[in-house]
């Protein structure tokens, strides 16, 4: 064990240092510097777990509990059973998936067009941006009144078009049949202007010179698109798919404005988050709503390692 | 270590301070507890605070009307008024939005935040053991009647306690409400149609719905007959169909006890009925669309089913439609009973720190005084029969006299379900069929039978 050491300073004095009291110092100072940054952490961390982590597993116990808000009975599994079991419950799970699947298989394809578009033009580019990406910064609350009256069955501007050039009008948010179809397009022109951004920023990172390469082996542009530009978009692709589909299954904002909580028309645009609102917050079954929260977590789970499986995304 | 040892004392101060400024602010304290405390005499309030919750259109500071565009008071007069006459006392308000209010006011009794609470769903929370009941301090105030407010309105708030078989009351009106069949006068005059009669039938809002359809003979427009909501409130106006025809939604209060009668021969006929009628409104009422016009003078609708005064009464004076619009008795049975019962009570919280307090700020509520102040300045409807007596009711007693008729008979008391999901089960039936979904007699029935799964479920 080191006790202590002689050694020569600059000027070559002999100097005596405690080595342990160095050490000392050293164990002091880096316990200081730790506990300075756990002291700025603290703040976050306690609001992560007061307003995260205590909900969650709040919201577990209920889930085993049939409860109103203060007076609560153990039923063991029975809220996940009468979940597991209800119509309206896998109805609102095929409404969700109905929804976000042809808005993500409808938005990021066009959404992709638009952005190569774009990137192509010499002149104007920033404009476009601004002007596609401005439904994206649009409260989703106030677009969904909007679309009301875009929708509306006699005064509505896309039915009007669609008589203007001969084409059958509907009755959209009245009609079970058509009503899913006016989230899609909400949906779609909300989002839209998000991938259409992504879809730049990966454009613009693509080296120019595979394309000049390209262009001396006499690709074509078509070509280049289809071999350099789409193969190079993957991660992008995988990134939207990913969070397209997380963002798609709890939706709940957009529904509740068009069709409240019980997503009318006849529970066509009601959502698993709707579901989860009705039983929770209107009728006062919490155990209930925190089992189909509980069960909706796990279906968002299982379709996320789904699609990194299928998108071969790293995380 | 000694700094170690600040760490930690940091630490502690501010977890100290987090703590305390996280804690609830009741100034009352526990020496000012006014049924603890020996030294609070009567009309003495000093220290004394309580919360006083209120939901809707209600401010603190002046303000315009936005739909009349007149200056209104601010809850400030009120807040002056109540404290002049119970001097040392202070009350607070804690105003909210009628949006998730049923959330908010349960987050809010669980924290025991407020002392008083407007309540519109009474008969859950009553059912939680979180309300004081109010029959004792009935009793024991010989300066308060039951007299006083509009017939029916008492009995449309009772409710039923955690533990007992009999309604009793947890709340006193405050706000009125009552559903009605509006009519435009003008589309009937340019039709050549008679005016609906006080207490019209199903036979006769159809016939006169039939005739009033197409294009308007004076004005070359398009008219429609009729309009209902198709969605959000559909399972009320289908209820008040059936007990017009002297049916009725089921029976009981307590959910051991309830008994739905959803696919009864009447709620059969009027789901027909509703479906007959759709033929004469405008495309969208199962969407809330359609209506736009209604309460303007390009109005194209002649008859408005399941209507409320709060969305009629001053917006048609305010359009200078007051005398243009004309209001009908929604159906009744033989007893001339029909229609929901709506409205707001006030209720007091069972762990309030203040009751005697808050007991008092129930009387002021329900007095001339501040349900004058609600009628005029905050646009809601009186619960008490003095407003019968008031200027400002006799400016607008073409459309406020059916309205307190209206409001004094109701259905009583009010559907137990109404927030709960036989309502949505209901709904969205009524949905289905308006849609062509379903026949009237697979909806019924398919609503009859889910809404007892869930009610086996619940019990």
């Amino acid at each position: 064990m080191v006790k202590g050491k002689v050694s020569l300073n600059e000027n070559g004095i002999e100097d005596t240092l405690n080595i342990n009291d160095d050490l000392e110092t050293i164990k002091s100072k880096r316990r200081k510097a730790a506990l300075t940054w756990y002291m700025f952490l603290l703040p976050s961390f306690i609001g992560i777990l007061l307003f995260m982590v205590y909900p969650i597993v709040e919201s577990f116990r209920l889930s085993f509990f049939r409860s109103n808000g203060t007076i609560e009975t153990f039923t063991g599994l029975s809220n996940f059973q009468m979940v597991l079991t209800s119509k309206t419950f896998w109805n609102t799970v095929w409404n969700t998936f109905f929804i976000g699947f042809f808005q993500i298989f409808l938005t990021i394809p066009l959404g992709f067009i638009f952005a190569s578009l774009i990137n192509s033009i010499k002149h104007g580019q920033n404009f476009f941006k601004v002007v596609y990406f401005l439904p994206n910064v649009t409260s989703i609350v106030a677009a969904a009144m909007i679309f009301q009256f875009v929708l509306h069955p006699e005064m509505g501007v896309v039915n009007y078009a669609l008589d203007a050039i001969g084409l059958p009008t509907s009755t959209w948010f009245s009609d079970p049949s058509t009503s899913k179809w006016g989230v899609i397009l909400l949906a779609v022109w909300h989002w839209i202007g998000f991938v259409i951004i992504i879809c730049l920023a990966n454009l613009q990172a693509i080296s120019p010179e595979m394309y000049e390469a390209a262009k001396i082996d006499g690709a074509s542009g078509l070509q280049q698109w289809l071999f350099i530009t789409i193969p190079n978009m993957s991660g992008t692709f995988a990134f939207l798919l990913i969070t397209g589909w997380i963002g798609s299954l709890q939706r709940f904002n957009e529904v509740y404005v068009l069709g409240g909580p019980n997503g009318s028309p006849a529970r066509s645009i009601q959502t698993m988050g709707a579901f989860i609102y009705e039983r929770g917050f209107t009728g006062f079954e919490f155990g209930i709503a925190s089992a189909a929260t509980y069960i909706m977590f796990i279906i968002i789970l299982i379709f996320t390692f789904i699609n990194l499986k299928v998108s071969k995304m790293q995380l | 270590m000694e700094k170690v040892k600040r760490f930690w004392f940091m630490l502690l101060l501010i977890l100290t301070v987090a703590i305390v400024g996280c804690s609830p602010d009741d100034t009352a304290g526990d020496g000012d507890d006014s049924e603890s405390s020996d030294d609070v005499v009567e009309g003495d309030w000093e220290g004394q605070t309580i919360n006083v919750q209120l939901i809707g259109d209600f401010d603190m500071e002046d303000s315009t009307d936005p739909v009349t565009g007149e200056k209104t008071q601010g809850l400030q007069v009120i807040k002056d008024e109540f404290e002049s006459q119970h001097p040392g006392a202070t009350v607070e308000f804690t105003i909210m939005p009628w949006e998730g209010y049923t959330e908010k006011t349960q987050a809010m009794l669980t924290s025991g935040e407020a002392d008083v609470y407007q309540m519109p769903g009474i008969a859950d929370f009553a059912a939680q053991g979180v309300l004081e009941p109010l029959e004792p301090y009935i009793e024991e105030d010989p300066d308060f009647n039951l007299d006083r407010f509009i017939d029916n309105q008492v009995d449309g708030w009772k409710a039923l306690g955690p533990d007992s078989d009999e309604l009793g009351i947890y709340g006193l009106p405050f706000l009125g409400d009552a559903r009605f069949i509006a009519y435009d006068k003008q589309l009937f005059d340019e039709w050549g149609v008679e005016y609906l009669s006080k207490y019209p039938t199903m036979e006769e809002v159809a016939e006169k719905a039939k005739q009033m359809t197409g294009t308007n003979p004076e004005t070359g427009e398009q008219n429609y007959g009729i309009w209902f909501r198709g969605d959000w409130s559909s399972a009320f106006t289908l209820i008040n169909l059936a007990e017009g025809q002297n049916g009725s939604w089921g029976s009981g209060f307590a959910w051991d006890e309830i008994e739905f009668n959803f696919d009864s021969p009447e709620m059969e006929s009027g789901l027909e009925w509703l479906l007959e009628m759709q033929e004469y409104a405008p495309e969208g009422l199962v969407s809330d669309q359609g209506s736009e016009k209604w309460l303007t003078q390009e109005n194209d609708i002649a008859i408005m089913l399941n209507q409320g005064p709060g969305d009629t009464v001053m917006p048609a004076y305010a359009q200078g439609l007051g005398e243009r619009i004309g209001i009908a008795q929604e159906f009744k049975n033989d007893e001339g009973v029909g229609g929901m019962f709506a409205g707001s009570p006030i209720t007091m919280a069972k762990d309030s720190d203040n009751k005697e307090l808050a007991w008092e700020w129930m009387k002021f509520a329900t007095s001339e005084t501040v349900q004058q102040y609600v009628f005029e300045e905050a646009n809601g409807m009186p619960a008490i029969q003095a407003a019968e007596t008031w200027d400002s009711y006799a400016e607008v007693e073409n459309l406020m006299a059916p309205t307190m008729e209206a409001m004094s008979t109701p259905w009583t008391p009010r559907y137990p379900w109404a927030s709960s999901q036989p309502r949505f089960i209901l709904t969205s039936e009524v949905e289905a069929a308006l849609t062509g979904e379903r026949s009237a007699e697979e909806a019924v029935e398919k609503a009859q039978r889910e809404s007892e799964e869930w009610l086996e479920n619940r019990n």
